[in-house]
């Protein structure tokens, strides 16, 4: 009897492990065609072990990309939906001040919560190069225009108030023009020197990555960032206030959400940044998985992140760059699984 | 700074972007592909310069009078990399000691060495970073040199990324011509405020306050040290002990004091600083023995660092 039970014990456990096997194959062979993630174990996976792997040096010179891979107890359809409404900022260790998400069309009191003060020392040195940007220099990202705007607005009131109130209007007009005309209401940086797009940046962070690029052609196609066409996704836009490696930094942002076949892919993208880096993209896709009975969802993330001192940094310092950045983003990771457990 | 990115993105740029469906696929890469890495490399170039005043030193109980110092540095390292999480390490290195002596003292007037770089840094997992560094070459007072004045110092280093605030350091510094042939060293980087960051990383630890992107202050130590085979006839031509001929010299010097970083460039970085040197060593190998400075002497030094 003993060993009869035994040996349904081992059939049951092969059967189960063969299920589980099964599927880490076939998800190992998806990851495997387009990223550097070559191995999965869905029940460390699950457990909340990240696997990670840090990009090579890439040829675009400010460019830098990272890949991760995690798994959250809810389903995929879900565990996309929370990706793309996620809200950051209870969290005090990813230094996020303020999150708000943007109405479609945004309006300008949207931005209400929005201020920049002297305190904490990352948004005062925010408020100080605001208060210096000219009609045509700053060391912030501005195009022409808006240097002029906030230099005029600043010469009859420069208190933070009216800061604030400067940033909020130029953040509007920029959600405004990407939610009307897409990545081509993008306008570039022109007062730092040379003018930037950063829509390009992203083209060409991307590009390079072409194994990605061709798995999430879905996403960047419908999403208009490859161009080409009018987009057909409705994103969610967010706003944000952050601390960029200690100085205050504002951001615009649009997270799509596009199922494909039996998973879905996301698209997190900057359509503003206005200091410190030129801008970033994340791409996701989210498969469904099942583990010891449990479903839950497997989720590949790729960061694209473009920055003027990345063309500077080189040899050991980019490896070491690229390693604490796949850290910082790790605790990301960590906050939204937290989340997702909280909700379950 | 962006007139720089802005020339090199246009070139990424043109060649990367995106045409319309239907076309050629936008997906192929125009880019070349980033797992070729052949043409990887990096550069850094560190050239420094330094006077110490004269300082009182003194041997068994005798004075000797005061002996002050000129310090210049030079390394170019080249780094290419072979890998994603390998990249090799070569290059070359200078470095000279020349002292104002009293007429009297059982010094050598110059210690220097010119070396090759050749190491390896590695990226062992997501937080551990190591370098293994070895410089053969000539260690002497360039009195007489020979064979007997080649030595090859190795230092093996490990960083254990906490993340972007804090970072620790272990090191070794293995040399088999010194008395202290092997030196271990521990560190921490710990950005514990937006503007502070206690950079506790030997031979210049530091407590760094960035006055702004381009601008930090800092209070900070510095060790300068090397162990050096002096001449043929040292003790001879020095009347001194005679078996300091072709002795070990291994040589030891602590400052301290204030300095000021400039990053002048985005890749060149400019660091001036005064302060007091606060101890320096002579430690002869054979006949065992010491000439000390422990009067504090002032001091200056200006540094360059320029990535490539």
């Amino acid at each position: 009897m003993k060993s009869v039970a035994l040996l349904l014990l081992a059939a049951v456990g092969g059967v189960f492990n063969g299920g589980v096997d099964g599927q880490e194959t076939d998800l190992a062979a998806s990851l495997k065609s387009f990223s550097d993630i070559q191995q999965v174990d869905l029940n460390r996976l699950l457990g909340g072990e990240i696997i990670s792997e840090r990009g090579s040096l890439m040829k675009f010179p400010s460019g830098m990309s990272t890949q991760l891979c995690f798994a959250v107890p809810m389903a995929a359809e879900e565990t996309a939906k929370r990706l793309q409404e996620w809200n950051p900022s209870p969290h005090k260790e990813l230094k996020i001040y303020a999150f708000r998400p943007l109405c479609t069309p945004c309006e300008i009191a949207d931005f209400k919560d929005l201020k920049i003060t002297s305190s904490p020392r990352s948004v005062g040195w925010l408020l100080d190069k605001t208060l210096t940007t000219t009609a045509d220099k700053s060391e912030l990202n501005l195009s022409r225009n808006e240097a002029q705007q906030i230099a005029s607005s600043l010469k009859k009131n420069s208190t933070p108030a009216e800061v604030s109130s400067c940033w909020a209007r130029l953040l509007w007009a920029r959600a405004s023009a990407f939610q009307t005309k897409g990545f081509d209401g993008m306008a570039p940086y022109e007062v730092s020197g040379e003018t930037v797009s950063s829509v390009a940046q992203l083209r060409a962070m991307v590009l390079e990555e072409s194994p990605v690029a061709r798995e999430c052609e879905p996403i960047l196609r419908k999403s208009g960032l490859l161009g080409g066409g009018v987009p057909t996704l409705t994103p969610v836009y967010y706003w944000q206030l952050f601390s960029a490696d200690g100085y205050g930094t504002l951001s615009l942002g649009a997270r799509y959400l596009l199922p494909v076949g039996d998973h879905y892919q996301l698209l997190d993208v900057d359509c503003y940044v206005n200091g410190n880096y030129y801008t970033s993209v994340t791409l996701y896709e989210v498969w469904p998985i099942r583990s010891a009975g449990k479903t839950g969802s497997l989720v590949w993330q790729g960061d694209f992140y473009a920055a003027p001192t990345l063309a500077y940094t080189r040899g050991v310092d980019r490896v070491a760059y690229g390693a604490i950045m796949l850290l910082e983003i790790k605790k990301s990771v960590r906050a939204f699984q937290s989340d997702i457990r909280t909700a379950h | 700074m962006k007139k720089t990115l802005g020339v090199a993105l246009l070139s990424v740029v043109c060649v990367a972007l995106p045409v319309a469906r239907g076309a050629e696929s936008p997906l192929e890469p125009k880019v070349a592909n980033s797992s070729s890495t052949a043409t990887n490399a990096s550069m850094e170039l560190d050239v420094d310069y330094g006077f110490a005043a004269g300082s009182k030193a003194h041997t068994g109980g005798h004075d000797l009078g005061y002996v002050s110092e000129q310090n210049a540095g030079l390394k170019y390292v080249v780094s290419p990399e072979l890998s994603k999480d390998l990249l090799l390490r070569a290059g070359f290195e200078w470095e000279r000691f020349s002292f104002g002596l009293p007429g009297n003292a059982p010094l050598p007037n110059t210690l220097q060495q010119i070396s090759a770089v050749l190491g390896l840094d590695y990226q062992i997992d997501e937080h551990w970073l190591m370098r293994a560094e070895l410089t053969p070459g000539l260690y002497s007072d360039f009195q007489d040199l020979s064979w007997c004045d080649v030595d090859a110092p190795l230092i093996l280093g490990g960083s254990y990324l906490v993340d972007a605030d804090l970072q620790w350091f272990l090191g070794l510094r293995v040399d088999l011509r010194s008395r202290y042939w092997i030196a271990p060293a521990a560190g921490v980087r710990w950005k514990f405020a937006d503007e502070w960051t206690l950079n506790l990383l030997f031979p210049n630890p530091r407590l760094e306050y960035e006055l702004n992107k381009r601008v930090q202050l800092y209070l900070g130590g510095r060790v300068l040290a090397g162990t050096y085979r002096l001449a043929d006839n040292f003790g001879t031509s020095h009347g001194i002990d005679p078996r300091t001929n072709q002795a070990m010299l291994d040589f030891l010097e602590l400052r301290a004091g204030p300095g000021v970083s400039w990053k002048v460039l985005p890749n060149l970085t400019v660091e001036a600083e005064v302060g007091c040197m606060l101890y320096r060593e002579f430690e002869f190998s054979d006949p065992h023995m010491f000439v000390r400075s422990n009067n504090p002497a002032p001091y200056a030094q200006i540094s360059c660092h320029a990535a490539f």
